[in-house]
């Protein structure tokens, strides 16, 4: 217990040092502002630089709060969890590569509470970027759009946190298995490329965690199934306990292939 | 001018503020590492003037950990 303490105070560490803990959760909030800010300025600024022609007329969709929530879990789903990949990508096989895991293979380590450590930390700055940027499109969509019922908001934002540990769980897995490069592109396909597949194809299925953030979405409009909810929660949990008990075994495997 | 005045300051205000701390951050910690895949002043400029997208590009190619 004493070494995972440790371990986790260097993570955390490590991730204050290299602002990730700043520079995410702001970037996390910008995206998830602009979309209610640009679509209630939509007008003005198709009149300002749009080059219509004169008497050109367009019909706005009358948005509602949902709709600025789902545009802003579209955005990220997208640049979020790419900046969220690329900057957790590298925790394990850049440590290997600049020669910091040296230092610490030569001692008698719990493998298990380095992934662990290194997990949690990755997690946290994930979940902890979702919630202020939730926070922040909710601000504005209740400013500019109307009201989401808290309860309903705080399932939303509970499922979305679930998807973002399974996201942190494949990364920091990939991290342990491979190199850096090849961790961030493996990632890459199987998280964002997936979803891709996922919202074209994914008519003929309903239960796999790329769905989570949908389902989470459909809290907020009260069209959730919950039995399909709930097998897809499941299914991500155990998906989740999967890929630490591969991240743990290959960081495991992996330890000799570190750069003296 | 008068335009400017028009537009509603309290809500673009937080969107300027952040972009501005973001952008502060790239600058504080160019400043503090040592070295940086690529020059220094490249970075500076692209964080100041490509706005979200700018810092985030520092953060993820042109950090270098030691």
């Amino acid at each position: 217990m004493g070494q995972f303490n440790t371990f986790l105070l260097k993570e955390w560490r490590e991730s204050w040092r290299s602002f990730k803990f700043i520079w995410i959760p702001i970037v996390f909030i910008l995206l998830g502002i602009t979309d209610p800010i640009l679509n209630y300025f939509m007008e003005d600024i198709l009149n300002a630089v749009g080059n219509m022609p004169e008497g050109f007329a367009t019909m706005m969709p009358e948005l509602h709060a949902i709709d600025l929530l789902a545009a802003s879990t579209g955005q990220f789903q997208s640049i979020g969890l790419i900046v969220l990949i690329a900057s957790y990508t590298g925790t394990f096989s850049k440590e290997r590569q600049n020669g910091t895991a040296t230092l610490l293979y030569v001692r008698p380590i719990s493998f298990t509470a380095m992934f662990l450590s290194k997990w949690i930390v990755a997690s946290s700055v994930a979940i902890v970027s979702a919630i202020a940027g939730y926070a922040g499109s909710m601000y504005y969509t209740v400013l500019l759009y109307g009201k989401v019922d808290p309860a309903r908001f705080m399932a939303m934002l509970g499922t979305y946190c679930i998807w973002l540990l399974f996201v942190m769980a494949v990364t920091v897995a990939m991290s342990a298995a491979f190199k850096t490069p090849i961790a961030t592109t493996i990632t890459i396909v199987l998280i964002l490329i997936g979803s891709v597949v996922d919202s074209i194809i994914g008519g003929f299925w309903t239960v796999t965690p790329y769905k989570l953030s949908t389902y989470g979405l459909r809290f907020v409009d009260e069209s959730v199934t919950m039995s399909i909810f709930w097998s897809t929660f499941i299914l991500t949990l155990s998906l989740i306990f999967v890929f630490v008990i591969v991240g743990i075994y290959f960081s495991k495997k992996r330890a000799s292939t570190v750069k003296v | 001018m008068e335009e400017l005045a028009n537009i509603n300051w309290a809500l673009i205000a937080p969107l300027i503020i952040l972009q501005f701390i973001l952008a502060l951050v790239v600058i504080v910690d160019i400043s503090c590492n040592g070295a940086t895949n690529g020059p220094k002043w490249l970075w500076i400029i692209v964080a100041l003037f490509v706005s979200t997208i700018g810092p985030i590009l520092y953060f993820i190619f042109g950090r270098k950990s030691q």
